[in-house]
């Protein structure tokens, strides 16, 4: 069975949401495949289910910057937004054993690790801490929804974006959290397209889903 | 209605939102509520078609999988 990889360039949040929800219904319904969308979104802070404004350290920050404050229905935290930061939502329908939220997250933090070292960075993850890390620091924040057992929203990895914002919130609620990125890592940009076909590839290998169909929208 | 298995981790999952409200016709696949575990937020929908006469789980409790967290009368 074929994952569609769509690759839907810069698109801002509130419209990347819309479009991931016509992937979303049309994939409880049966009417596509699993399909990932793979993105970047302009600068946003995006607020989880169990985070709380008060992670958000410096407001006049963001607000002089016209960057906005975004609540979302996915689970997890804070966190931040930005192009060059990689987003995946895999738009995939889970069936046994599968059914099971834990792994799926365990699986999506390894298949984001496997690629990172396929670029050169050394991730992993780690014992009791969500998300993927090079040492002590993170590099991808988790947060997802199920609904029918269809998972919407995802991964977002710090390839080539500024990570100073990070400084302005706490990450995922947690004060202690330091953050990092592969051009910081590697002292060097990275050429998305290419990121993103190691993404597809690591994706398709970890859904053992076969063939990955490329399609690119303009 | 009780809470399914979403995790294989056990520890539950916390209430986040109450879709539908109490004395509300509700039909069977409708989402009625919505937990969070694991930095995973998930739709529960409801069994079938009747009125939801309990609510027996506030937004902000840790629920264990298995546990009655609604009443529905068909």
């Amino acid at each position: 069975m074929a994952v569609n990889i769509v690759d839907l360039g810069v698109v801002p949040y509130a419209d990347a949401v819309k479009k991931q929800k016509e992937f979303f219904e049309k994939r409880i319904e049966d009417r596509i495949e699993d399909t990932v969308l793979l993105l970047e979104h302009p600068p946003v802070v995006t607020l989880g289910k169990s985070a709380s404004r008060n992670n958000i350290r410096d407001y006049s920050f963001f607000a002089s910057r016209g960057i906005e404050i975004v609540n979302t229905d996915r689970g997890g935290g804070i966190t931040y937004h930005a192009p060059g930061q990689l987003i995946v939502y895999p738009v995939i329908k889970l069936d046994p054993p599968m059914r099971d939220v834990s792994a799926f997250i365990d699986l999506l933090e390894e298949m984001t690790a496997g690629a990172l070292q396929d670029i050169g960075v050394s991730a992993g993850r780690r014992q009791g801490r969500r998300g993927v890390w090079v040492s002590e620091k993170k590099i991808a924040f988790i947060g997802i929804k199920l609904r029918r057992w269809v998972t919407f929203h995802g991964i977002a990895v710090n390839i080539n974006n500024d990570i100073f914002p990070f400084e302005m919130i706490d990450p995922c609620g947690e004060a202690d959290i330091k953050v990092t990125s592969a051009r910081v890592l590697k002292g060097d940009e990275l050429d998305m397209g290419e990121v993103k076909k190691v993404f597809s590839k690591h994706f398709s290998n970890s859904f053992k889903k076969g063939l990955v169909d490329v399609i690119e929208i303009a | 209605m009780r809470l399914p298995e979403v995790s294989s981790r056990g520890g539950g999952a916390v209430i986040t939102e109450w879709y539908a409200s109490l004395n509300e016709n509700i039909k069977k696949g409708q989402d009625l509520v919505e937990v969070s575990s694991d930095k995973a937020t998930f739709d529960i929908a409801s069994p079938c078609d009747g009125v939801l006469v309990g609510i027996l789980k506030e937004r902000g409790d840790n629920v264990l999988a298995g546990v009655t967290i609604a009443e529905i009368r068909e």
